[in-house]
């Protein structure tokens, strides 16, 4: 069952091959396929990468025997032999830029730089492109920092746009695969604005360009302290949305697990709650179920139900689970404060359609038992969220009814009306002083 | 009428009557001109053919009129031979108070075939005449003044009776002995006249027949086949030593006949006959080809008028013709087809053995386009009803395989472009079927082929048994392949057009593919097609075709919703069709008469232009009734919700208005049609009796036309009683102060899970004010009426945010930049109203929810542009190929549309932050 809701199959073909490794990891790890499948997996992706070492690994450890079959050692070799090649094409640059005195001299113009780099050094357009073709090849070797480091140089010295955008993705991919999740989402923003720039190839393009961005910020945007923010601010934007509603309906999950965690976007979840009504029905993940449940049905039981799913989902998901190790036991950081958020949404759901409530039943709701559920909902109340009472003489919560006074509400309606008649008055002499000098 | 005419002229025994009728009355008959006009009387006393003697009387004043009229035509005729015109001129006025008489005697509304063909001599030798000015100089002053008079009488004269005389020039046949005699005289004419006349060799031809026909009397004029084959006859005795012909023969021949083409008295059929001969004789692939694109487009022209369609088997030969158009192409790849550049005029020359590329005249695309149009015509015309119509719509297959066929050799030869519009042909033809039809006609396909395939060789033999020079084999397969199932075919020809189509075959495409998808019942699909393509924005920019193909889309995608239980999606949908009331006329379903708008025959013949063939109809009695039960199911709990200010909020007027209308009489009897039906629903409905309301729904025929008929009525079931709970919630809260939920359950049949999660909606979108008490599982209502004066005051707020807010519009329209900073207060303003509102009294708690609904919708709009611009541009586009006005009005009216929605958005939003904030509230108080 728990393989039901992994998304990997349908994550994967938007990232590139590196980056599919971490996932497979975390699988590996939970054990939700058998061994074998994932290793064999593994070498599939390495096949197509220049990691022929760790494939050789692989290998061994996959059928438990040190024959490394042929073609590996062969492209070994090549390997070996290509990189050589591109090392001595990109020497006379990476030589420059090893000499910290010769950086010195570049400055913010590029043309100047290139005008400079071309009289006195002799190097050309073709080691500037051999510089890209070795950071290329250093990145497929699984050499990423020094990817990263030759592409921001070249990136620098670049002019062909296309090839630029290029190494950024590589650049991103890299400060992934390295876990600098500063650095990445600072790349991360940069793509970003240019896939979103107006003069962007082609429209299907842009849209493809921008799911590949929103799969690939999942690895920063879990890990990164302010990241359940920030995937709100990108994912629920209109044309992102969008090409999640189009393209990549199970990005859903990752934003609406955001919107359940943070409660300080609650102005775009009503949104978002629409969005889930209209892909219901192209794309099933307990997540959104639950909060279709709670938002649009009234469900409270099926929101309950959903809810334990929702926690093996989370625990199976490479982003969601990511672990941390506390001693001896390790947690979840997110699965806890899902369930608390989840149980808190489902709680002021219910609150507000009823007036008395069975704490027997609330407790059964909310997936605590009774003794839970009173401390729970007490120190709701000190908190003063929420306006209840509780008899425990018959076990119950009664509700204080919260609709307001109605002198309150015509006061509230005028209240406003002042202000914005001065303001009205303000503007008019503002914008008028010829006549109201006279 | 002229031709059971004929037919009967055709036997030797009337022939003999006629004779002896004609010495009886002892007319001045001189030549064979006497013979056709006594056939031709004798034609019209047909109904006494055999008993002679009996209407003696009455024959006796029809002949003497009748020869009367003859005797003035060969006067005519002699003047002609003088170049006479002055006695001409005479004739005529004579003959036109003769044709007076002899109407009167014969009761007819037609003039006599003799004095059609008498005009038409007259006209020929006018245009003859005219035509040469040396003659016309030599003419004596009277003589040309005559000429002149003559001229323009005959051109007034002729207009009444134009349909007559060019039935007469087309089909000769029907005037047969007329024809000739007027050759003869003609010919006489050129004797005996100074003008000299060159007689085009097809007269020449035709003489020589004439002469062997009169060789064969008895036989002659059974009709044109039989000319045609003594036509080919001819054409064989020219070309009777094979070793004889040589290109140059054929290609002057062929020259020829093309010349001959769209001249006065070549007959059509005739045409096509002579070049399909060619075909067989021609020496190489390339003339053969040549001649081919001929034959086509002869036979194109078989037909001449825009509203009727080709002969059957016409369009059936022309189909053959291109599969051997095609035969040839795929045999000498070096052949290329083209009708940008004019070749050579010896490009056909070289031979089946030349390299080099050949380049040949035409276009295989407006050809095929120019075949589809005539299938479609043709099921236009015919009566659906008749076995004549079934059968054509088996012919369907022969059109796809060759719509196939030219598809395939289009993309071998890289023309994209053409192969597009192509598929899209064959989109159209199957964008339409549900799977079953689809299976039936592959099997028919199938089956077709089996039988045919013997007979169709031998026909082919018999065709080209002769002498067949180039002989090409059937290389293009004749036999269409189908996959297993529409959708599959659907995705191979759209993403084709998707990927080399022009603007309006790719809009076509997407609109057959939205329709296909919806009767599949994949209402998502279709519904992210729609709205992806951003087709409703711009539809009313394309031709009308397109935009019935956009109201049928539409109106297929509301069914499919309806099935999907979408019910507010559907009436979405559909609502826009029916806000006029010409849903025929939108999807060209039939003509509907409009008591207002008088239409001029010219829009009237567009319009039935424009028609579906029967087999395409969306069967409007299924498309009404679930356009009336959706209005019904979202309109009558709305009714009920605010039935102090009904005006307030409609959902669909035109539901509104059946209801008042029906309420209006004084005795409702049983219903008869969908209307009643759906009527006496809601008035059931109106109660809270779901029972009755769905029986009277169930009894409608129409859901016999549903697939999955028991699923559509269990969940219409549902609804219904859903909305008969809301219903009756909304009409009857007030009275109680309690009520339980059991009861609730079993009184309208729901499981108590539903009901709960109705009610909870309920409350949370504020439209009942009231809560659950969940130990004892009840519903307690709180009392939230306002007393006079605090509504009052309720009244006076509103007033003076919406004053405080028009000034500040006046100020933003009068600086413009300033309003800027007032936006965001008054957004959080609004806001404080809403919260306001939604607490407050029952009317407003219900606009509350109206705007919710409509930022819904509004929100998927705002992503696809669904709702709203399908709202907004549906009536543009539904009523801009018919009127003008039509258009200006429904051009303000979808714009007021859209700021509504805009409104309405904005008070969603605001009302969606009110309810978010309501826990902290408690904090704040």
């Amino acid at each position: 069952m728990a393989s039901k809701y992994d998304l990997t199959p349908r994550i994967a073909p938007n990232l590139d091959r590196h980056l599919v490794f971490p996932l497979l990891e975390f699988l590996q790890e939970r054990g939700l396929y058998p061994e074998e499948d994932i290793l064999k997996a593994k070498i599939e992706l390495l096949n197509h990468t220049n990691m022929v070492d760790y494939a050789m690994d692989i290998h061994k450890s996959l059928y438990h025997s040190d024959d490394v079959p042929q073609d590996m050692i062969d492209r070994r070799a090549e390997v070996v032999g290509r990189l050589k090649a591109l090392e001595d094409g990109a020497a006379p640059l990476i030589g420059f830029l090893q000499n910290p005195n010769a950086v010195q001299e570049l400055r913010a113009d590029k043309q100047y730089n290139l005008q400079m780099l071309n009289d006195r050094y002799q190097i050309g357009p073709e080691q500037i492109d051999a510089l890209y073709d070795y950071a290329k090849f250093q990145f497929e070797c699984g050499n990423y920092s020094g990817a990263a480091d030759y592409l921001y140089q070249y990136r620098a010295l670049c002019t062909n746009s296309d090839k630029s955008l290029s190494a950024l993705w590589g650049k991103l991919a890299a400060e992934v695969l390295m876990q600098n999740w500063d650095i990445a989402l600072e790349e991360l923003n940069r793509l970003k604005e240019i896939i979103d720039s107006k003069n962007f190839s082609s429209p299907l393009n842009q849209v493809q360009s921008r799911i590949w961005l929103m799969h690939w910020s999942l690895f920063i945007f879990f890990n990164h302290d302010n990241g359940r923010t920030q995937i709100i601010d990108l994912f629920n934007q209109d044309k992102y949305l969008n090409a999640i509603q189009t393209n990549a309906p199970h990005l859903l999950r990752y934003l609406a697990t955001a919107f359940i965690v943070n409660k300080r976007r609650r102005p775009q979840f009503k949104e978002f709650i629409k969005v889930i009504q209209q892909e219901q029905y192209s794309h099933e993940d307990p997540i959104t179920e639950f909060l279709a449940c709670i938002y649009v049905n009234y469900d409270f039981d099926g929101a309950q139900k959903k809810m334990k799913e929702c926690e093996e989902v989370i625990l199976n998901d490479p982003f969601l689970g990511k672990r941390i190790e506390e001693g001896n036991f390790t947690t979840v950081p997110l699965r806890d404060e899902f369930l608390e958020n989840a149980r808190l949404f489902i709680f002021e759901t219910y609150c507000r359609i009823h007036q008395r409530i069975n704490m027997g039943v609330l407790a059964d709701k909310l997936n605590l038992n009774y003794e839970e559920a009173e401390r729970w909902i007490v120190n709701l109340i000190r908190t003063s969220k929420l306006e209840a009472k509780i008899d425990s003489n018959l076990g119950t919560i009664i509700m204080e009814p919260s609709y307001t006074n109605v002198y309150e509400q015509l006061i509230d309606h005028t209240k406003a009306l002042s202000t914005r008649t001065y303001k009205i008055v303000h503007q008019l002499l503002e914008n008028a002083p010829g006549q109201t000098a006279r | 009428m002229a031709s059971r005419f004929w037919t009967q002229g055709d036997s030797d025994t009337e022939e003999e009557e006629s004779d002896y009728d004609e010495q009886e009355d002892d007319a001045p008959v001189e030549t064979a001109t006497a013979t056709a006009a006594s056939r031709y009387y004798s034609g019209n006393a047909s109904d006494s053919d055999d008993s002679d003697g009996q209407k003696r009387v009455v024959r006796r004043v029809k002949d003497k009129r009748f020869d009367e009229l003859s005797a003035t035509v060969d006067q005519m005729k002699n003047a002609m031979k003088i170049n006479d015109w002055v006695s001409l001129q005479e004739s005529f006025e004579k003959i036109n108070k003769q044709l007076g008489k002899v109407m009167r005697v014969t009761e007819s509304d037609k003039p006599p075939n003799l004095y059609i063909k008498a005009l038409v001599m007259l006209e020929d030798f006018l245009n003859q005449a005219l035509a040469n000015k040396e003659a016309k100089k030599k003419m004596s002053s009277s003589n040309a003044k005559a000429l002149n008079s003559m001229k323009q009488k005959l051109k007034k004269n002729n207009k009444l009776y134009e349909d007559m005389i060019n039935q007469c020039r087309e089909k000769p046949e029907l005037f047969e002995e007329k024809v000739e005699e007027e050759q003869e005289s003609e010919d006489d004419v050129t004797d005996d006249n100074v003008t000299d006349d060159d007689v085009s060799d097809d007269l020449d031809a035709e003489e020589t027949d004439d002469e062997e026909e009169t060789g064969n009397d008895a036989e002659a004029g059974s009709g044109w086949e039989k000319m045609l084959s003594k036509k080919d006859k001819m054409m064989d005795k020219q070309f009777k030593d094979p070793s004889q012909i040589t290109w140059d023969t054929v290609n002057k021949k062929f020259k020829e006949i093309v010349a001959a083409r769209g001249k006065k008295g070549t007959g059509r059929m005739e045409l096509v006959e002579q070049l399909t001969f060619l075909t067989r004789v021609a020496k190489t692939p390339a003339q053969k080809l040549e001649i081919f694109f001929s034959v086509v487009s002869a036979q194109f022209d078989v037909n001449p008028s825009l509203s009727g369609h080709m002969p059957i088997n016409v369009w059936k030969q022309c189909v053959q013709n291109m599969l051997a158009i095609l035969d040839v192409l795929t045999q000498y790849p070096n052949i290329v087809v083209d009708d940008m550049v004019e070749p050579d005029e010896n490009e056909t020359q070289k031979g089946a053995d030349f390299n080099g590329t050949i380049r040949i005249w035409g276009n295989l695309v407006a050809f095929l386009e120019k075949v589809d149009v005539e299938y479609f015509k043709s099921l236009q015309v015919i009566d659906p009803h008749t076995r004549e119509y079934v059968e054509r719509l088996k012919d369907e297959p022969m059109f796809l395989v060759l719509a196939q066929n030219v598809q395939e050799y289009l993309e071998k030869v890289g023309d994209h472009k053409g192969a597009s519009k192509v598929a899209l042909k064959r989109v159209e033809l199957v964008y339409y079927k549900p799977q079953e039809v689809y299976d039936a006609m592959r099997k028919l396909a199938e089956q077709d082929n089996g039988e045919s395939e013997s007979g169709e060789e031998k026909v082919v033999n018999e065709i080209r048994g002769p002498t067949a020079f180039v002989a090409t084999p059937e290389l293009v397969p004749r036999k269409p392949t189908f996959p297993e199932n529409s959708r599959a075919l659907m995705d191979i020809l759209v993403s084709l057009i998707y990927k080399y189509g022009d603007e309006r075959t790719k809009a076509r495409a997407m609109l057959c593919d939205i329709y296909h998808h919806a009767i599949f019942d994949e209402f998502s699909t279709s519904r992210d097609l729609l709205l992806m393509s951003h087709l409703q924005d711009n539809v009313q920019h394309m031709d009308i075709s397109t935009q019935i193909l956009f109201n049928r889309a539409m109106s297929q995608l509301g069914l499919c919703s309806f099935r999907a239980s979408l019910v507010p999606e559907a009436h979405g949908c559909l609502s826009e069709l029916y806000s006029a009331g010409r849903v025929k006329e939108l999807l060209a379903q039939g003509v509907s008469q409009s008591r207002y708008h008088e239409k001029t025959p010219e829009q009237e013949r567009l319009e039935r232009r424009r028609q579906m063939p029967y087999h395409m109809h969306i069967n409007l009695e299924l498309l009404e009734s679930v356009h009336l039960i959706c209005a019904m199911l979202l309109e009558v709990p709305n009714m009920a919700a605010n039935v102090h200010d009904a005006k307030r909020k409609v959902i669909s007027k035109n539901f509104r208005r059946l209801l008042e209308m029906s309420e209006r009489q004084t005795f409702t009897g049983p219903p008869e049609n969908v209307r009643d039906h759906v009527m006496a629903a809601t008035r059931a409905l109106r109660q809270g009796d779901f029972d009755k309301a769905f029986a009277v729904i169930k009894s409608l025929d129409v859901w016999k036309l549903l697939r999955n008929k028991d699923s559509v009525l269990e969940m219409l079931k549902a609804k219904i009683k859903e909305e008969a709970l809301r219903t009756y919630l909304f009409t009857y809260s007030l009275a109680y102060d309690s009520l339980s939920l059991d009861h609730l359950s079993k009184m309208f049949d729901l499981s108590d899970a539903q009901t709960r999660s109705i009610v909870s909606k309920m409350m949370i979108n504020e439209e009942l004010h009231a809560s659950w008490d969940q130990p004892t599982g009840c519903i307690v209502f709180r009392d939230v009426e306002h007393t006079r004066l605090q509504a009052l005051a309720f009244h006076l707020t509103e007033k003076l945010s919406v004053l405080a807010e028009t000034n500040e519009r006046a100020i933003e329209a009068r600086f413009g930049g300033g309003g800027l900073e007032g936006l965001p207060l008054r957004r959080k303003d609004g806001q404080d109203y809403a919260g306001a509102a939604a607490s407050g009294g029952g009317g407003g708690g219900w606009w509350q929810e109206f705007s919710f609904n409509q930022n819904r919708q509004g929100s998927s709009g705002g992503r696809g542009g669904y709702t709203i611009s399908g709202r907004a541009s549906a009536p543009g586009l539904v009523s801009s190929g018919y009127s003008r006005d039509g258009q200006a009005r429904s051009g303000g009216y979808g714009s007021g549309r859209a700021y509504h929605t805009g409104s309405g958005a904005r008070g969603g939003q605001s009302d969606g932050s009110t309810r978010m904030v309501n826990l902290n509230r408690g904090v704040r108080t």
